[in-house]
């Protein structure tokens, strides 16, 4: 237990050691802050607004900009658990390996360090609120932080798990193109998905981004007060089997998801091992 | 209990490759024992299995009385290993390396600061706990090293090339500090070197080759194994002395190593008078000298140690 504690902490000391690595991971989210929520909202608020008599005050950023924390904390989530290969290519890893702490600590302790760190990084974005000409309430940027890391651990899982079979950090960039774009893009965080066709809607109810993105909004933007137009638009009746789901249920499939990838990293490890 | 490690019938195969070819060895408690062979013999695979990274095909392997495949983790609290790469976080200070070592091997909280203190004190590298690993020579990284590897007091220590790539001066240090560590804890020692004089310091010395392990013995007993002198000679015509040499019947061997001959002898003052007379061409240098590890080498695996790391790389 204390093994995991000293993993954890020790890939926490060194991210906040390494100034540029906490202000290079901003320049994304940034800019698809200013694509998405700059550029698409005079046709998204256009749209709304000639579709719903009697809304002004709809503000098309209000609702992109949960979606770019989320991606931010799978951008910062994915990329920390990286340190797990270049620990291997600097040699740590081996002092790590031959110690007496067990497997699964090691990976929870990975998994806690990378999530940690996408957790302040998302944090960090709230900064940019007052910039961006939009409100929340106080309470609920409180109340959404941890669903915000349970998000995080679930990210940093799919990065724990990718590192733990990968060699090399050439074969980490391209499996990261590979596998974390189509997250984002399939979530709900960028755009609605709530109209897509069969095989990729499937994808999106599988994607543990999509429940922690819908978590966020519901959260974060009184939902109910919303008219169901808008709450239509904007995708937020995520449903199930035609079944509303409630953030109970959500938090609970990203428990589960997070679980098993952690058990599967687990494994990896002591496969390493022989 | 005797013995510190205990290898039996160890088998490790490679889909059709077999690495390690049913060994057994003992290590004493308190010995120093060093393991040497030319690369490919399978050295590194055997130390893998020995510290739990690696599973054996078959066999077993019994350390400070822990199986290392059943109670992996009771054998990694009794080893500590000083690894031939660094495996230290340069971004960290030596004291935070040091500091996570206690963690990762549950050091009791009341002794962490002290027994850091005590392995910085054996090192000599006390005045610069604070400072960042990335800023040590390399000598003071292997320092660094050594001491992570005695924080959890451990049983045995394996050090697996511990003096590669340090200038000379650096490396006598090296060994002061290891063999006054063996003499202040008595820690058991497992090493591999490339360098057949630092091995000298062993107490018993094992050599692998081809997955096997050809012999066992104490480097007096090694030498004298191979017995004789060696008398190494070059004259102004090769082929002849050579040819000359052939016909005496004293040698026990002749070598043609270029420009230099090597011979064996039992008896080098009564050879090198009798022929010298014999021979008829001038004589450019020659070298009268016991036999060193290396012969030793040389003799049980064909190989000079040195050509072989140079065809590794």
């Amino acid at each position: 237990m204390e093994g995991m504690i000293a993993i954890w902490q020790r890939d926490v000391l060194k991210f906040f050691r390494d100034r540029a690595r906490l202000f290079g991971s901003f320049v994304m989210p940034v800019l698809f802050l200013l694509i998405f929520g700059e550029g698409l909202s005079g046709t998204m608020e256009s749209l709304v607004m000639s579709g719903v008599e009697g809304e002004e005050n709809f503000q098309y950023v209000k609702f992109v900009f949960p979606g770019i924390v989320a991606m931010t904390i799978l951008m910062t989530a994915v990329f920390s658990s990286l340190s797990i290969i270049q620990d291997k290519e600097f040699g740590y890893m081996k002092e790590i390996m031959v110690s007496p702490i067990s497997r699964v600590y090691i990976a929870l302790g990975k998994m806690l360090g990378a999530s940690t760190v996408a957790f302040i990084q998302g944090v960090m974005m709230f900064l940019l609120i007052p910039f961006l000409g939009i409100r929340y309430d106080f309470i609920n940027l409180i109340k959404v932080l941890p669903f915000m890391f349970l998000l995080a651990c679930t990210l940093a899982s799919v990065g724990l798990l990718i590192a733990s079979l990968l060699k090399s950090t050439q074969g980490f960039q391209l499996i990261v193109q590979i596998i974390v774009m189509p997250m984002v893009f399939l979530s709900g965080a960028l755009f609605p998905v709530s109209n897509m066709p069969g095989w990729m809607d499937i994808i999106v109810k599988l994607n543990p981004i999509t429940y922690g993105v819908d978590i966020m909004k519901k959260v974060m933007i009184d939902v109910d007060s919303l008219s169901p137009l808008i709450r239509e638009i904007m995708g937020l009746n995520l449903t199930i089997f035609q079944r509303p789901l409630s953030i109970m249920e959500e938090v609970l499939f990203m428990i589960i998801f997070t679980t098993v990838l952690i058990l599967l990293a687990t494994l990896s490890f002591r496969r390493a091992n022989s | 209990m005797e013995n510190m490690i205990e290898v039996r019938n160890l088998h490790k195969k490679y889909k059709d490759h077999h690495a390690v070819k049913n060994i057994s060895f003992d290590v004493k408690k308190g010995e120093i024992f060093g393991f040497l062979g030319p690369n490919g013999a399978g050295k590194s695979t055997t130390i893998h299995m020995i510290c739990t990274m690696l599973a054996p095909t078959s066999g077993s392997i019994m350390i400070n009385g822990y199986d290392a495949v059943k109670q992996k983790n009771k054998v990694r609290e009794s080893i500590g290993i000083i690894f031939q790469e660094n495996t230290l976080d340069e971004k960290l200070t030596a004291w935070e390396n040091l500091m996570l070592h206690c963690k990762f091997y549950k050091v009791p909280k009341s002794e962490r600061k002290t027994r850091i203190q005590e392995v910085l004190e054996i090192v000599d590298l006390v005045h610069e706990k604070n400072k960042r690993v990335e800023t040590f020579s390399g000598g003071m990284k292997r320092r660094l090293e050594i001491a992570r590897g005695l924080l959890h007091y451990p049983k045995v220590l394996f050090l697996d090339e511990p003096t590669v790539g340090l200038d000379p001066q650096t490396r006598a240090h090296i060994w002061e500090y290891i063999l006054r560590l063996k003499e202040k804890q008595g820690i058991t020692m497992f090493l591999t070197t490339h360098y057949l004089d630092e091995a000298e310091i062993s107490d018993r010395i094992g050599i692998m080759d081809k997955g096997e392990i050809i012999t066992i013995n104490s480097p007096a007993a090694l030498k004298k194994e191979i017995g004789g002198d060696i008398i190494e000679l070059s004259t102004a015509e090769h082929q002849a002395t050579i040819a000359t040499i052939k016909k005496d019947d004293n040698i026990i061997d002749v070598t043609d190593h270029g420009d230099v001959i090597h011979i064996k002898v039992q008896n080098s003052d009564a050879f090198v008078t009798q022929f010298i007379k014999q021979l008829d061409v001038p004589i450019r240098t020659l070298n009268i000298r016991k036999p060193t590890l290396n012969d030793v080498f040389l003799a049980f695996t064909g190989e000079n140690i040195h050509k072989t790391e140079e065809k590794e790389a």
